[in-house]
């Protein structure tokens, strides 16, 4: 799959380096995409970045960015400037510290990405690299510049790669005491934990895309071909239909809880 | 076209309920789904059931697989046990997530074996630690600040030297050197090779002195 990579740099082990690319792993491809029309005429609507001063269209290449140092007085950065900064982790990610999985818990887990060689130089390095952390079952933390912010980032190999997660920033997650508090430090009822790991049991099955997979786009894509069909005739805003109820392997786990409670009382008397 | 109205009919109505409609176990879970994370507490009468339900998935090692509508959307979550509560985690759609498979299928199926995998593995080994994401801290702005500060002043900007790429045939020999050096690494003994990495590790040093997240939070927060 030929992907403009996202980003190009280098992946570093100590004093092995490799070249490598990375692409963000969520994509928008193939969501059901909508333009904005003008309604009266139905063409498209484009955005026109222009000059605040002269009111004429400005050229991508012109735009630059500018400190402003004081009154209307600025100082122009190039965008060159702008990304190499003089931070290392801008164009390689060295790898600093290595530590087991568990250690980095899902919370911190931000945006991932994919890393691959870049070129055939550097494949067998990469590969080393991905297969020692396999092999001793750790991921790396390292430090890489995306967007103008330095982010920690998690290396996991996978498959015949690495993912590259970016972690989030200490002040991005919130203390959970403050939402935890009421539930203090309560703890199962001993006697309904072999009841509820039983109901859990019965309900474990394996993952699988199913479980990721889109009602709604359906819908929508069976809405617009049935308005592709009804083109001839000005089609009229279907009323809002209900969906079909949820099928009938939902259980409602707080309902056959409190069964199980009741049934547990009246055992006992 | 089609109206907002019926692009909002298509969304099932919000019921304000987690329908769970399966357990998965934690290890077959694959993250890269994963979109945003919510804290979900008990309101006051349902802490006795909140609290079996998160204890028996933890003893399980399982998490909960839930659909819901969240902001008009038809969200699936997966939920699993935080402590003393519980986190609800919003899963992006398989359409929103590339194949990792086929992100990496042009990469060579290279078997790695032998020195130098052990080698790399002993690399590791020396560079195991704990990690606190909470601790990191941002140098990116801070950074700016001096490219800006040195333009302003007519200083000439510092030149960073573009990494070089190892070459196959020295791999071996940069693995054992790595690997000989162990924790003195950030002596810049050699000369050409390392020539790059001593100062990259200067920089770092120098950088990590500088006080952590209280001073990086407010700056950051501008870029």
């Amino acid at each position: 799959m030929a992907v403009r990579p996202y980003w190009k740099g280098y992946l570093k082990l100590s004093l092995v380096t490799c070249p490598v690319q990375m692409m963000p792993a969520t994509s928008e491809n193939e969501k059901v995409r909508f333009h904005t029309l003008n309604r009266e005429t139905r063409n498209r609507i484009v955005s026109h970045y222009v000059d605040a001063v002269t009111g004429k269209d400005v050229a991508e290449d012109d735009e630059v960015k500018g400190y402003e140092r004081g009154e209307n007085e600025y100082v122009i950065l190039e965008d060159e400037e702008l990304e190499n900064a003089a931070l290392e982790s801008t164009k390689t990610i060295d790898i600093s510290t290595f530590t087991s999985r568990g250690n980095v818990e899902w919370i911190w887990l931000d945006t991932p990405y994919y890393l691959s060689p870049n070129d055939p130089v550097g494949e067998e390095a990469f590969s080393v690299i991905r297969d020692a952390m396999e092999s001793r079952n750790m991921v790396g933390i390292s430090r890489l510049v995306i967007s103008r912010r330095e982010r920690a980032v998690m290396l996991e190999p996978r498959g015949k790669g690495i993912v590259v997660w970016t972690l989030r920033y200490g002040d991005e997650v919130r203390d959970e005491d403050l939402y935890f508090e009421r539930i203090g430090d309560e703890k199962a009822d001993t006697e309904m934990m072999p009841l509820i790991r039983e109901l859990i049991k019965r309900q474990t099955s394996a993952w699988s895309p199913k479980m990721v997979a889109d009602p709604v786009q359906a819908r929508l894509l069976d809405i617009i071909a049935a308005k592709k069909k009804a083109l001839k005739k000005p089609a009229r805003p279907k009323g809002r239909t209900t969906p079909p109820p949820q099928s009938s392997n939902v259980i409602n786990i707080m309902d056959a809880l409190k069964k199980s409670v009741e049934a547990e009382k009246r055992a006992k008397r | 076209m089609l109206e907002p109205e019926e692009v909002a009919a298509a969304v099932p109505e919000s019921d304000k309920t987690l329908k769970i409609e399966a357990f998965v176990p934690c290890s077959q879970i694959d993250t890269t789904y994963f979109d945003k994370p919510y804290y979900l507490a008990p309101e006051k009468m349902g802490t006795e059931a909140f609290v079996l339900l998160r204890d028996g998935m933890a003893q399980e090692k399982v998490a909960a697989i839930a659909r819901t509508v969240l902001f008009r959307r038809m969200r699936t979550v997966l939920i699993r046990p935080h402590g003393k509560g519980l986190i609800a985690s919003t899963l992006n759609f398989d359409y929103e997530v590339r194949s990792s498979e086929q992100a990496f299928e042009d990469i060579p199926d290279l078997k790695i074996e032998g020195e130098m995998l052990e080698l790399a593995e002993h690399i590791i080994g020396t560079k195991e630690g704990g990690f606190d994401p909470s601790t990191f801290d941002d140098r990116y702005e801070a950074a700016v600040a001096e490219l800006v500060k040195a333009k302003i002043e007519g200083r000439a900007l510092p030149k960073k030297k573009a990494p070089v790429a190892s070459k196959p045939s020295d791999l071996l020999q940069a693995l054992r050197e790595s690997a000989g050096l162990g924790a003195g690494e950030g002596k810049p003994k050699r000369a050409a090779a390392n020539a790059n990495r001593g100062t990259a590790r200067q920089k770092a040093t120098k950088s990590a002195q500088k006080p952590k997240r209280s001073a990086a939070a407010p700056t950051r927060r501008a870029g």
